[in-house]
Parts: structure tokens; C-alpha cells; sequence
């Protein structure tokens, strides 16, 4: 078996094997088949997509709502009436927990994915007109950056915004003044590495080629960025989450009679003796959504990456398997 | 630590105490000494052998070359020799040093040895010097470890004295510099006094030079070799480069995937190479001194995949020679009859020595192409690109809030040259001579340019409309410096080489069809389409970098340092590609490139950049076989040559310090600051260099030749600005290495 003796059969084979045009697969396909592969990846998303399912339907599941106080319980331990026990004031601490978990999310959701639209049209402006429409927004940018954003949340969700508190409930207003502070930081990165981009060779080569920049912008910057923003994403809605646990926990977010995660550990915190429960469940909830976020983040970023262990790991246990079977091959024939 | 080491380097200061140190050890006593070194990696993807059986011995004051491409387990060797390896690599085998075993000690035993008497100086100096610490304090601090008693000012003193050793102008002062102050040369100097400060016995240099320029290059291995004649260190120089080595080193080995694959005296090596790869490496490298035109020997295919134990030559997937008995067994590194000390693992050893061995015939190297522009004389060609007076100046501005302009960078001053059809015009120079400045503003093809650019008969001063654009962008065509840089990583090639056609309009079958044909023009399969560049070695993505250039049929094409980022081997292989398609598509070239070798062996005229200015332009053999600029003469003297005889006696000029800063270029001579023959003019005639620039003229013709012609003579094709050509060369920039100086066999 002279051809086996060659000092790389798997290569070898793993050549032949890749040389078949169909084997090569779309960029999406691969994105989805490393993010599935990276088992904690998958672990978050699935807890985060069971935890928005609850905070959906979980309600369905109990008599109880936010408001209804029940007078025979009162600060209750959990029960089979009250599957986590009621408050000091005698409301369902489940119902609560769905109510405060689906604001939660969805001021995560709203607020990362908004931020990242804006960031993204905003930075790729800058980078693409650049000169002096560039500087201008950059100084926009700056100040923003400089502005202190708890006061402006403590001002407009208390203090000044007496007007708007009466017409909009305090988790839009909350939203908005999310999105107006969230957006720079990513802003500035798209800036810059669209501009890096622009300064890449390939870009180069397409201009000399007299590509048209709409073209290019469309053909080689999008896709390049593309993985920054969905990595983007991701971390926006964990921190929208934990900036309304921490603005809500402080005074500040949202204000009864709206419930969020926030508004339930900052009011649970001087009971931890009394009323443990109260203080731990929001507390599990918002860990566990933080947490399964975290989780994705790590396997979006695997899966995104080029250069990324995973794509090697995968191809060479495609090689290690090709070798296995060579192996056996060897064993066979001989 | 043993007594003898005690007589550390704080008392002795002098080089003869330091010799006689290094004397204590009779002469044939290897002061280092590996046997059968095996490291392997475990990896998520197997074991990694990165290093299988290195055994070497290496006598005081000897240099060993280690020679190999990329990844061939250089590196590795001598980490582990270092003990820097990490906890993932399981190393076996000895390695004595002055016979006490260096494997298997802690880290913290280590320590003891590393930066005494073993030292390493890196490749990549800025990295391996800590950013936020002053030179001075990183020398004291290497002499602090082992010296604990040494007082501060004997160890400022020592700073001094080892700064100057390593030829860094005034020592005192820069020791309080910190590394981002210092060029990437001065910085590597630093890395080798850092290395030299405790007086190793062995000082191990991995690739010291690849990232610098040829002129730092040349002072580098200067200050290495005058390193080593002071402390007596015994040397391991690690390069992929065999020019480097020849004048340099004793012994030789040369390693493939892992091994070494044939050992020996220098000049065994060089001149009787009885491994087909060495012999493969010897011919790839294009030669700076030759003008004959022969193609270079490219090694096709890829080292193999350490993952596997090959279970036959490992060489053999890619040798010429190649029979069924290659593949039996690994070859062992056996001697060779004949040789002094000279082993090869081929087992086709003894049938290649001799002078009737060729190894163009060897390796099958492509006969040279002939171009049918080749047969006309050049003033008869058509121009294809013409340059008149192209200048690009940059404001140099300070204050982040109020810019004051504070003076200009002139990238590029006033340059003018054209290009036939069917030739190839090359520029080199230093980096940040203005030669990609150059480039850029060809590609760039503007109205308001300073200067005149005329491509394919379009001027950019005619009023430029995106249709005449279009057409002089078919005309030309760019290869960029980085391969992988110049390919979006997520095109496949078709989409890469579809680009182009799609944007000229080309329907769907045709740019099928087309892009098949680029495919096979460039050598790759057709059937690799459908890969990522990721999945391509670098050679091969650098074929499709010009594959998707030559898509549309252009007449130039731009290449800007289009083999630096390959291996010799490799380069071989697409330098050959390139001479080819110049041949068969009768296509005119503009190369860059800072490697004078590929540009002898390529193009057919040369011009020499130096501060935005051409300083020699002229036909490449009368400017490389006849060079008149001093600055000229001593770029082609820093090149080394894979020849160890010529190399020991080569003249050659070592340029001082590092190209200027373009801001504000002197109003005379812009070279006056580093040339040797101004260093050596009386001052009367300093004063002309320096009030006057010096006007780009042609090389008056011999007068024994204007006295046979009766008519006038034609000036050659070449043309220098310099006022005194034949001017004496300054004594402290020439250096000749004695034959003396290197010790006999
Ligand atoms: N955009 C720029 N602004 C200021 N200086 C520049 C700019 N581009 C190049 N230069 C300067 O011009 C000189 C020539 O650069 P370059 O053309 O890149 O040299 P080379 O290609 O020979 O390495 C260098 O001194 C470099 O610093
Ligand atoms: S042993 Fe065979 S395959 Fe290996 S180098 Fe020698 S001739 Fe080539
Ligand atoms: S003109 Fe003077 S300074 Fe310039 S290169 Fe010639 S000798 Fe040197
Ligand atoms: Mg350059």
C-alpha cells in the first residue's frame, strides 16, 4: 500500500475529500453548525428562550396577577396557592415574577437591538462620508459620552419629566432613556472598524478595480461587520438588563405600580431575613438571564470568529475522522 | 553554579578575560551539546512532533545555522534549549550545557542559566523589549538578576559600555530612551546587548533579522558578529534565509518537518549539498551577484503535517527523485563519504555528489521564458505607463484641537520614469522611501495630482470621467504585498475572481469560462473555486491574487511586494509564475520590492528610491554589475548571498543609523547624512553635497569607447545623482571580514 505510506494520508484525503465542489458550504450554514456545536451556547439559548416563553404564557398558569392582593396571605412562604409565596402586601410573587421577567426582557430586547440599528447607521456614516461630516458627529458622540447618564435617568423618570411620566409608563420612558445613552460605545467601534476596513487591501483591490463604493460598502463592509453587531446585540440586551435592575434597584427606573426585576430585588433587599424568598427568586431570574446571555455571547463570538479554534477543531475532527477511517482501511486491506 | 562561572562578567570587563573564560574548557569541549531532542505539542487535534531527533554539539566561539522554511521546527528547538517552552510540550532527549543537563530542570533552575550563560535575542524586537520600562533600566535589570552585589554605578557603567558595544550613538544618553523611541533596528541591537550583558556562552538568535530592512539587516549581523568576537559566545543562528548564514556560520543543519535532514560544515553544505532539499532551498534563492538569467528551483507543495509519524521519507510528497524504497522507512541521517563531518538522511545521498549533478534538472525547473518583446529594442516599444514630476507631500501637523502645520513629508519628490510594453521596472529602497507612495498615487489616477501620471496614453490631466476611469483601470491592475489581506475573507475565489469581470460586464457564462482559464493560467486546479481563501496556502492565495489582477486583461500590473510574505521556496514558484505571464501575455510590470535579488532576477530596469528621490535608475545589470550611487552600493553590499566563500570576503559597506526622517529634507544631498563617501570628502567638497542637490545624469560612456566610435555614442541606460561617484568610501563604514577572522576548518 505504497499510496497510504505517503506522509499524510488524512490531509491527503481530507484534500480529495474538499476538491468535491458541494462539500464547500454557505458561511451561514458554518456559522449555525460552530454555534451548535459549543454545547454552552446552546444551554444559554435555551434557557433564555424558555425564561421568555414563561414570562408569555406563565401567567396562565395562576390565578393570581400583579395587582389582586390576597388578604388571607400575607408575606407568605411559597405554597401550592402561591407556587413563590406573596409579598408583604399580600400579591403573588409568581405572577410578579412573570410580569417583572417579560418587562425585563423586553427592555433588553428593545434596547439592544435599537441601539445597535442606530450605532450601526450612525458609526457606518461617520466612516463612510469620514472629513468633516465625520468630525461633527463625532463630537456629538463624545458629549454623549460625557453626559451623566444617571442624573439624566434620575431627572427624567422622577424629578422633571412630570409631563411625560403622565403619558407614557415608566418602562418606555426607561427604554428611551436607555437608547439614548447605550448606542455611542458600539457607534464608535463600527466607526472605527468600518474604517480599518476601508483601509484593508481587499477594499483596495475593489476600488482600483473601479467597483463602485455603494458596491463595496454593500459587498465587503456589511459582511464584515455583520458578526460584530449580532455579537453587539447580544451584549446590549444583557446590559439594558442589568442597567434597569441597577437604575430600578436605586429608585430611579421603573416606578410602581410597574413591576420589573429591578423593581422586585430593590424592593426585596431590606426583607432578606424576613422574606427570603422575595429577594432570591427575582434574583435567580435575572442571573439566569444574564447568565444564558453571557453563554450565547460566547458561542456567537466562537461561531463568528474566522480564525476561530472551532472552525479548526471541526475541520480537523473531520480530518481525524478521515484518518480513522484510513486506518481502518490500512487494517482492512492488510 | 559551578566556580568557574563565578568570574562573572562584573569584574571582567575586557574581551581577552572574557575569552580566556570561555578558553577554560579545552577548545574540542562542546559547550553545548544536544542529543536526540523530541518534543511534541498535545493538542485538541493530536500530538504535534515538532521537533524529532535534533542532535547537535556546539564548540566555543562557533556559529551553527539552522536552516529550514516555516515550521519546520526551528523555533521550537530552540525554546526548548531555552526552557520557554510551555507546559503543553513534552520534551525529551539532553541537552548539556559545559555538561550539566539543562532538560528536566524547574523553571526556577532555569533562571539561573537563561540571560547568563544561555541568551536569546527574538525576532520581532518590539515585543520581546517591555514598553513602559527605559532602555537602561531593562540592561541593569538583566545584570541585576545574576549580579545581585553589582554596585549601580558599575552596572550604568556596563549599560554604557554594552550600548556602544551594539553601536548605539550616544550610549549614556539613550539609556534613559524608552523602546518606542528607538527604530526597530536600534531596538534589536538593545535586544542583543541585553542578551550579551552577562557574557553568555551561547547565545541562540531566532530569525534576528527578518523583519528589518536590508541595511539594518547588514549592521545587525554586524553587531551579532562583533558580539561573538568579544564574549567568545558560541552562536545558534536560526534562519530560513541561506544567504544570511553563509558568511556567518561554521555548521549548517538543515531542518524539515521536524528533523534535520542533512548536517555539516559550511561549505559542504553550500557547494556539495547531498539532500535533494537542501539542494532545493540552495536553488530557489535568486542570486544579488549573478546575471545570468537561469529560472529558480521551486519546491512544490507543503510541509507536511506534523501530526502524523511519517512512516517514509518525509520529504518524499514533494521530491523530485522520489522512488518506492523513499517510502520504506524514514532515511536516517547518515554520513557521507567524502564529506568532513557532512550527513544527509536521503537515501539517494551518494549518487548526488558531484559537479554533473544539476539541480535545474532535478527539480524540472521551467526553462526561462521568452517574451516577443524581448527581440525589440526598448525605445522602439510603446509606452504603457509614463510618470512626469510626480511629487506627493504630506503636511506634518501638531495639537489635537489646533492643527499648526509644523513642516512637510515629502513621500514622494518629484519622480519621473516610464514603462515599455513587455518590461518589467522595478523600484527599491529602504521602507519609507516613498515606494508604496508611489504606487498609490498611479493607482489613484487624479486631476489635482502634483505631477503627471499617463497610463496606456490617458493623462490624468485630461478631464478624468468615470469613463475613461474605467478604461485606464482595465490597463492596469494591482497584486498586493499580504495575501491574505488582499482577499475578503468571505468571497470564495470564483466570487473573488468574478469581481473584476462582473464589473466590466461580463455575462454569467463568460466570466465561467474565464475565470476556468485564470485558474490554469495561474497553475491552480479549476476545481478549487469553490474554497475560501483560508483554505489555501499562502503561495496559492497569492496565485489567486493574480489570477483575479489579470481577470480583466490588463497591459500593466502594479505588484507591490509581491513574494515578501513567502517562503523561499515558495517565492520560487511564484516568481516564476509572474516571468511566465509576463512572457506569454506580454505584460509590462511595476514591482516594489526591498529584496534586491528577486528584483536582479525579474525586471529588466531598476530604479532606487531614497527619500522620495530616484537616486540610480537605469538597466538592472549595467546599475547592479556597475553601481555608481553610494547609497546604491551599499544596499546591493548588505545583501547576502548564498555563497560562504564569496561572503567571507565581501566588501562591505555598513550604512550608519537608519533612513532619516523625510521631514524637512536637507536642502543639498538628502543621502549626505549617511554616506560614506561624503564621510570621507575633504570638507571643500562636503560643502557642494550639502548647498547642492545633486541632478539625475547619465553615466558618461567610457572614453575608450567614445574614442573608437567616430559618431557620437549613446549614453547607457543609466542614471545617477551623485556628485562624486569615484569618491573614496569612508573607513569605519567598510567592513571586510578577514579570512582570519574565521577560523579554519
Ligand atoms: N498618510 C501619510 N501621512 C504622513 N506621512 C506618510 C503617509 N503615508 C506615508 N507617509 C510617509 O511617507 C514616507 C514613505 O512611505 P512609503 O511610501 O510607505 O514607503 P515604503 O513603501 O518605501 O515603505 C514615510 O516616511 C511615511 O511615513
Ligand atoms: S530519501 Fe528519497 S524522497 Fe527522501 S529526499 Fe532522498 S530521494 Fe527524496
Ligand atoms: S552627492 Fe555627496 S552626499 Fe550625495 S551621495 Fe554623492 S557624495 Fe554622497
Ligand atoms: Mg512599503
Amino acid at each position: 500500500m505504497t499510496n497510504l505510506n505517503a506522509v499524510d494520508p488524512a490531509a491527503a484525503a481530507q484534500d480529495a475529500h474538499l476538491e468535491n465542489a458541494d462539500v464547500v458550504i454557505g458561511k451561514n450554514t458554518i456559522i449555525f453548525r460552530r454555534f451548535m456545536r459549543n454545547k454552552t451556547a446552546v444551554a444559554g439559548l435555551a434557557i433564555f428562550l424558555a425564561l421568555t416563553l414563561f414570562s408569555f404564557v406563565g401567567g396562565y398558569f395562576t390565578q393570581w396577577d400583579k395587582e389582586t392582593i390576597d388578604p388571607f396571605n400575607i408575606g407568605m412562604p411559597p405554597s401550592a396557592e402561591h407556587y413563590l409565596g406573596t409579598s408583604q402586601a399580600g400579591i403573588d410573587l409568581y405572577a410578579m415574577t412573570v410580569e417583572g421577567t417579560r418587562i425585563s426582557i423586553l427592555i433588553g430586547l428593545i434596547v439592544g437591538l435599537v441601539s445597535v440599528l442606530i450605532a450601526a447607521v450612525y458609526g457606518c456614516t461617520m466612516a463612510y462620508f469620514g472629513g468633516k461630516v465625520d468630525k461633527v458627529m463625532l463630537f456629538v458622540l463624545e458629549a454623549l459620552i460625557m453626559m451623566p447618564a444617571l442624573l439624566v435617568v434620575a431627572v427624567a423618570t422622577s424629578g422633571g419629566g412630570e409631563g411625560l411620566k403622565r403619558d407614557l409608563p415608566s418602562w418606555l420612558l426607561l427604554i428611551i432613556v436607555l437608547l439614548v445613552f447605550s448606542w455611542m460605545g458600539t457607534a464608535r467601534l463600527i466607526r472605527s472598524l468600518s474604517m480599518s476596513l476601508m483601509q484593508r487591501d481587499f477594499v483596495k483591490a475593489a476600488q482600483y478595480m473601479g467597483v463602485p463604493p455603494r458596491r463595496i460598502v454593500w459587498r465587503h463592509l456589511v459582511p464584515n461587520i455583520g458578526s460584530l453587531l449580532v455579537l453587539d446585540i447580544t451584549r446590549g440586551v444583557t446590559g439594558a438588563i442589568l442597567a434597569e435592575v441597577a437604575f430600578s434597584f436605586i429608585g430611579i427606573g421603573i416606578k410602581v405600580p410597574d413591576v420589573s426585576l429591578g423593581v422586585l430585588i430593590g424592593g426585596a433587599t431590606s426583607q432578606v431575613q424576613t422574606f427570603p424568598w422575595m429577594f432570591w427568586v427575582p434574583l435567580t431570574v435575572m442571573f439566569l438571564l444574564t447568565g444564558s446571555l453571557a453563554m450565547m455571547n460566547d458561542g456567537l463570538r466562537d461561531a463568528f470568529d474566522p480564525s476561530s479554534s472551532s472552525s479548526g477543531k471541526a475541520r480537523k475532527t473531520k480530518a481525524r475522522r478521515i484518518s480513522a477511517e484510513t486506518a481502518t482501511m490500512k487494517k482492512k486491506a492488510s | 553554579m559551578s566556580s568557574e562561572t563565578t568570574a562573572g562578567p562584573a569584574e571582567s570587563t575586557g574581551p581577552v578575560e572574557r575569552l580566556h573564560i570561555a578558553g577554560l574548557h579545552a577548545a574540542t569541549d562542546a559547550v553545548l551539546s544536544v542529543r536526540d531532542l523530541n518534543v511534541r505539542f498535545n493538542t485538541e487535534n493530536g500530538v504535534v512532533h515538532a521537533v524529532r531527533g535534533v542532535d547537535f554539539d556546539l564548540l566555543p566561539g562557533k556559529t551553527l545555522g539552522i536552516v529550514g522554511e516555516s515550521g519546520s521546527g526551528k523555533s521550537v528547538t530552540s525554546l526548548a534549549i531555552m526552557g520557554l517552552l510551555p507546559a503543553t510540550a513534552e520534551i525529551s532527549g539532553s541537552v548539556r550545557l559545559k555538561g550539566r543537563e539543562l532538560l528536566g530542570l524547574s523553571d526556577k533552575a532555569m533562571c539561573e542559566y537563561r540571560g547568563n550563560e544561555l541568551a536569546m535575542v527574538f525576532q520581532d524586537p518590539l515585543s520581546s523589549l517591555t514598553p513602559v520600562y527605559t532602555v537602561g533600566t531593562q540592561i541593569t535589570e538583566a545584570l541585576t538578576i545574576h549580579n545581585p552585589t553589582m554596585s549601580r554605578q558599575a552596572k550604568e557603567a556596563r549599560a554604557v559600555e554594552l550600548l556602544a558595544m551594539v553601536g548605539i550613538p550616544s550610549p549614556k544618553d539613550r539609556l534613559r530612551a524608552f523602546p518606542h523611541e528607538f527604530s526597530g533596528g536600534m531596538r534589536q541591537r538593545v535586544m542583543i546587548a541585553i542578551a550579551i550583558a552577562n557574557n553568555p556562552r551561547v547565545l541562540i538568535a531566532d530569525e534576528p533579522t527578518t523583519a528589518l530592512d536590508v541595511t539594518i539587516q547588514a549592521q545587525v549581523l554586524e553587531v551579532l558578529h562583533r558580539a561573538q568576537e568579544e564574549t567568545g559566545a558560541a552562536v545558534v543562528m536560526i534562519t530560513h534565509d541561506l544567504g544570511v548564514v553563509a558568511g556567518m556560520a561554521d555548521e549548517i543543519m538543515v531542518m524539515y518537518a521536524g528533523k534535520p535532514v542533512e548536517t555539516g560544515e559550511v561549505d559542504e553544505i553550500y557547494y556539495n549539498p547531498r539532500m535533494p532539499y537542501t539542494m532545493g532551498l540552495l536553488g530557489a534563492v535568486p542570486r544579488v551577484d549573478v546575471a545570468e538569467k537561469t529560472s529558480l528551483v521551486p519546491i512544490e507543495g507543503m510541509p507536511p503535517n506534523l501530526l502524523h509519524q511519517p512512516t517514509g521519507c518525509s520529504f518524499a510528497p514533494r521530491c523530485p527523485l522520489v522512488s518506492d524504497a523513499c517510502l520504506a522507512g524514514e532515511p536516517a541521517l547518515a554520513p557521507v563519504a567524502g564529506g568532513v563531518q557532512h550527513r544527509a538522511a536521503c537515501i539517494k545521498a551518494e549518487s548526488l555528489g558531484g559537479a554533473d549533478v544539476d539541480v535545474q534538472d532535478v527539480f524540472a525547473a521551467p526553462p526561462v521564458p521568452v517574451s516577443r518583446f524581448d527581440s525589440i529594442p526598448r525605445t522602439e516599444r510603446s509606452t504603457v505607463l509614463q510618470l512626469k514630476d510626480v511629487r506627493k507631500h504630506f503636511p506634518l501637523t501638531r495639537g489635537a484641537l489646533f492643527k499648526r502645520r509644523i513642516g512637510t513629508v515629502k513621500a514622494v519628490d518629484g519622480l519621473s520614469f516610464d514603462i515599455r510594453e513587455g518590461e518589467c521596472f522595478s523600484i527599491v529602497g529602504e521602507s519609507g522611501s516613498g515606494k508604496t507612495t508611489t504606487l498609490l498615487e498611479i493607482m489613484e489616477f487624479h486631476k489635482d495630482q502634483d505631477g503627471e501620471v499617463v497610463i496606456g496614453g490617458i493623462s490624468n490631466k485630461q478631464a478624468v470621467d468615470a469613463k475613461t476611469k474605467s478604461a485606464m483601470r482595465r490597463e492596469l491592475q494591482m497584486v498586493f504585498q499580504d495575501p491574505t489581506g488582499a482577499l475578503d475573507p468571505r468571497f470564495t475565489v470564483y466570487e473573488v475572481l468574478a469581481e473584476p469581470l462582473q464589473n466590466v460586464g461580463m455575462d454569467r457564462p463568460a466570466i465561467r469560462k474565464r475565470i476556468m482559464e485564470l485558474m490554469k493560467l495561474v497553475g491552480l486546479q479549476p476545481d478549487h473555486v469553490n474554497r475560501f481563501p483560508n483554505q489555501f496556502s499562502g503561495g496559492q492565495r497569492q496565485r489567486i491574487g493574480i489570477a483575479r489582477a489579470l481577470a480583466v486583461n490588463p497591459k500593466l500590473v502594479v505588484l507591490d511586494e509581491p513574494v515578501s510574505a513567502l517562503d523561499v521556496s515558495v517565492q520560487a514558484g511564484v516568481i516564476n509564475l509572474l516571468d511566465k505571464l509576463r512572457a506569454e501575455l506580454g505584460l509590462s510590470y511595476l514591482l516594489v520590492a526591498h529584496d534586491l535579488s528577486v528584483v536582479r532576477h525579474i525586471s529588466n530596469r531598476v530604479a532606487v528610491m531614497y527619500l522620495g528621490k530616484i537616486v540610480e535608475i537605469g538597466e538592472v545589470d549595467r546599475v547592479f554589475d556597475n553601481p555608481r550611487h553610494p547609497y546604491t552600493r551599499a544596499l546591493l553590499s548588505a545583501i547576502p548571498v548564498p555563497d560562504p566563500q564569496l561572503e567571507r570576503t565581501r566588501e562591505r559597506i555598513i550604512l550608519q543609523g537608519d533612513l532619516p526622517s523625510p521631514l524637512d529634507a536637507p536642502k543639498g544631498c538628502n543621502f549626505a547624512t549617511r554616506c560614506p563617501v561624503f564621510a570621507a570628502l575633504p570638507p571643500a567638497k562636503q560643502e557642494k553635497c550639502l548647498t547642492l542637490e545633486p541632478p539625475l545624469e547619465p553615466v558618461a560612456p567610457s572614453a575608450a569607447t567614445q574614442a573608437l566610435e567616430a559618431a557620437p555614442v549613446p549614453s547607457p541606460d543609466q542614471r545617477f545623482a551623485c556628485f562624486f561617484p569615484d569618491g573614496e568610501l569612508d573607513e569605519d563604514m567598510l567592513v571586510v571580514h578577514e579570512p582570519a577572522d574565521h577560523h579554519a576548518p
